[in-house]
């Protein structure tokens, strides 16, 4: 396999860098190794990533905001000039470098108990934003990701006591699309994540939830919907930190006709996090012919006191429910579709659930009004 | 008038080793406004026969007819079985999460109604009437926005099979063991559902274990089962009968 190489030579905006050079090496040599690090050559192994590395200095504008005009909200456009909270080279070079090539970046800044939604249209390619919640403020915050091709890349830090409930939809049929997300939880932090999403040409989710605080708490659900000779990669990497955590993941996605899954759900407990209790759960199913899914969940525990669990499943609807259904007077067609859907509902909920349920099934009348 | 006519069944299910034979020329004939009771002992073919009458896959027909009425149900889809009046109350009725017990018993009234040409009910008056069989069988209302089935106790899947026979009101039930696993409340109130549902131009098909529920649920016919024929006949004495003396005084 030919190295992966940046579309053009990266100037790392002043303060960014910090730190980062301690290794020796400029960085974009550093930049370079970690493209091509095994570990991340494993992350693309089923998604080509040259693509999205052409794409990196693709010209960005703001994303559309609403709900900004609250007490509480601050929003600008600034020149990258500070280190981000949660930035890691290693895990993300590419979101990295987009950083650099982009230059500025949108600051989301909450400092209180912000009562609307705050929600960001992104439409193509969107400048890096960077959301930070001060001790003890609380969001929703609301995600949509519209146009052709496009590139997100967006930074979270969640202060002591803050709260943050993010709601995603991924919905847009697109050549290409890519969603990179860093959210950093400090102590007591909450993060909560609905995720909706449908395969397109080439769709790649990226997610590093750090657990850098006592007692953080994070949940993310997603639900997942790849037909037609779609693609969906996702990869996540939850990290505890810190000791007492709790991060809950459960991924459900249908994959058919020829659609193709790849998820990647790493959780790494680092030496001294103790009391930590983490939970992954992938669910697939498959349907119609020639559906491809691959599926990894990956444990890495550096502490005797955790209680963890992670499993994946891939199979297709179940026949003793499909008797149960039908055996009621439902014909086949209409069971195999209400057990799709309610595979998927499990993983559907938060402002976006009904915009996220029409285009994922076809909402029911009934399911509407319940 | 004769219901379910089911003549000479001889089937078998489908296991690693090949076809099993379960049903060796079974005969059994429901008239409407009766209830009949299959006793046995394990492994007689009881559930087999329910299994078989509702189209449950798995199993395969050697040979035999059933007829509900004028049709004959044995090339027919489990749906359509349903369509045309038939209803099994599953010994484990299967979880389901996601689909709302709503939205299930909506999704199965409204192909009922389709398939008889009826209109469907209005989402109001719908979702009035099964709140109130839910309350009548002591089962929490706000269970129907939950997923079918989903983390009901034993008896709670069993209280739901039955609201759903009232519902569907179907033309013949089958009660697959449905006594089991119930304490003598929930037997109770499982055998009023049942007694409920009972009328002249409908009839059940009980399968039990046993004597108990015939308390609550009186039958008109009980047979036992053995080897996959029925063996003998009568009526709710027979029953008493098996109580106290076992099965091995027939077989």
């Amino acid at each position: 396999m030919a190295d992966l190489a940046l579309p053009k030579t990266l100037l790392v905006p002043a303060g960014l860098a910090e730190g980062l050079t301690e290794s020796g090496g400029t960085i974009n040599d550093i930049v370079q190794d970690a493209l091509n690090s095994p570990i991340h050559r494993e992350r693309w192994k089923y998604t080509k990533a040259d693509g999205f590395l052409t794409q990196l200095v693709a010209l960005s504008k703001a994303p559309t905001i609403y709900g900004e005009q609250q007490t509480g909200v601050r929003w600008l456009r600034e020149t990258i000039s500070n280190p981000i909270p949660g930035l890691d080279l290693q895990q993300g070079p590419e979101a990295f470098a987009r950083l650099c090539f982009s230059g500025e970046a949108m600051r989301l800044e909450i400092t209180g108990s912000v009562t609307d939604p705050v929600t960001l249209i992104h439409r193509s390619n969107t400048l890096p934003v960077i959301v930070n919640l001060s001790a003890s403020a609380s969001l929703t915050l609301i995600e949509m990701i519209e146009g052709d091709e496009g590139q997100q890349t967006v930074w979270i830090d969640i202060g002591p006591n803050a709260k943050l409930n993010h709601s995603r939809n991924a919905l847009n049929a697109a050549s290409s699309s890519w969603q990179y997300a860093s959210v950093r939880l400090q102590s007591s932090a909450r993060y909560h994540l609905n995720n909706h999403v449908l395969g397109c040409g080439v769709r790649r989710q990226d997610l590093h939830v750090i657990m850098d605080g006592q007692g953080a708490d994070a949940k993310l659900v997603s639900a997942g919907m790849v037909d037609n000779k779609a693609a969906l990669d996702q990869q996540i990497t939850l990290e505890h930190r810190q000791p007492r955590g709790h991060s809950e993941q459960t991924i459900h996605n249908i994959v058919a006709n020829g659609g193709k899954c790849s998820f990647n759900g790493r959780i790494h407990i680092h030496d001294g996090a103790s009391g930590t209790e983490a939970q992954l759960s992938n669910k697939n199913l498959g349907l119609g012919d020639n559906a491809t899914i691959n599926t990894k969940p990956e444990l890495e525990i550096y502490n005797d006191d955790v209680s963890c669990s992670h499993g994946a499943t891939v199979g297709t609807l179940s026949q003793e429910a499909l008797f149960y259904l039908t055996s009621r007077g439902i014909d086949k067609a209409e069971a195999e579709a209400l057990l799709s859907q309610g595979f998927l509902q499990q993983c559907i909920d938060g402002p976006l659930a009904e915009t996220a349920l029409k285009a994922m099934i076809g909402i029911r009348e009934l399911g509407a009004s319940l | 008038m004769k219901l379910l006519d089911v003549s000479n069944l001889h089937a078998s299910v489908e296991t690693d080793d090949g076809p099993q034979p379960i049903l060796k020329g079974l005969n059994l004939t429901v008239k409407a406004g009766e209830v009949h009771a299959i006793m046995g002992p394990n492994g007689s073919g009881k559930s087999t026969l329910a299994n078989i009458l509702s189209g449950r896959p798995g199993y395969t027909v050697d040979g035999g007819e059933v007829m509900l009425g004028n049709n004959n149900l044995l090339n027919l889809e489990p749906f359509e079985r349903a369509q045309m009046g038939i209803f099994l109350a599953f010994q484990y009725p299967v979880e389901i999460p996601g689909v709302s017990n709503m939205e299930f018993l909506k999704a199965s009234i409204d192909s009922l109604a389709r398939a008889r040409g009826e209109e469907q009910p209005n989402t109001a008056n719908f979702m009035r009437t099964v709140r109130e069989l839910a309350g009548s069988l002591d089962l929490d209302p706000a269970f129907l926005k939950r997923g079918v089935n989903e983390g009901f106790s034993g008896g709670e899947k069993k209280r739901n099979e039955i609201m759903q026979l009232l519902l569907l009101n179907p033309k013949l039930a089958l009660l697959d063991e449905t006594d089991s696993g119930l304490d003598i409340d929930a037997l109770k109130v499982v055998a009023d559902g049942v007694n409920r549902y009972r009328n002249q131009s409908n009839g059940v098909v009980l399968i039990t274990h046993y004597q108990r529920l015939l308390d609550y649920i009186v039958p008109d016919y009980v047979h036992v089962l053995s080897n996959g024929l029925i063996i003998e006949s009568g009526d709710k004495s027979l029953a008493l009968e098996l109580e106290a003396k076992g099965y091995a005084w027939l077989t």
